[in-house]
């Protein structure tokens, strides 16, 4: 955006995509508006759990 | 009864022309073709979501590939770009600054920006669908 910058930290840049990505997900095949956010919150927490685990999994490498 | 038969034919070409232009208009705008089969919250959802990744996308300074690269992640990165419609065409206004991958944000930013297009194209298929009657 013109003048706005932001610098988030690696687990904040994390966050922002999966709820994005989540959304669009969610929006995809489901009818009913609680299905979609039921839907949308698994997949946030999903993307996470996984992020945070294959980190957790490569952090011997990165010493 | 001869008369008849280029009927389904004509029928045809009227029904495709519609999923296409769907196509067409959920690819310039994000959720456009959604909204115009009436899926409101689908319209929504794919508009915040598409968005939502290349603003942030662009606030982060990441870099836009252009066409016409050697490169091949570079023409990858480009279809990929280019799927997010009229934000791609956007990106000199949105991100005046120009990208700058000597941070880490800069690279986030690349990746985010390339996801809303893929993002876009998953909603351009799904538009698609509905309006051929594959999808609910």
């Amino acid at each position: 955006m013109p003048g706005i910058r932001i610098q988030p930290s690696h687990f904040g840049a994390m966050m922002i995509f999966a709820l994005l990505v989540s959304m669009a997900f969610a929006s995809i095949g489901h009818r009913s508006f609680a299905t979609r956010l039921r839907y949308a919150a698994v997949a946030f927490l999903l993307f996470l759990i996984i992020g945070v685990g294959i980190a957790w999994l490569m952090f011997p490498l990165s010493r | 009864m001869a008369a008849e038969a280029p009927l389904p034919e004509t029928r045809t070409k009227q029904n495709s022309a519609g999923p296409a232009l769907i196509a067409i208009a959920a690819w310039i705008v994000p959720g456009l073709g959604h909204l115009l089969l009436r899926r409101w919250t689908r319209a929504l959802g794919f508009f915040l979501s598409v968005g939502g990744l290349v603003v942030t996308g662009y606030a982060l300074r990441g870099e836009v590939f252009l066409g016409g690269s050697n490169d091949p992640f570079g023409a990858l990165g480009f279809i990929a770009d280019l799927g997010s419609g009229a934000f791609y065409f956007l990106a000199r206004v949105l991100e005046s600054a120009g990208p700058d991958l000597s941070r880490a944000s800069g690279d986030y930013g690349t990746r985010l920006i390339a996801a809303a297009g893929i993002v876009n194209l998953l909603g351009v298929l799904d538009a698609y669908g509905i309006a051929r009657g594959r999808r609910g």
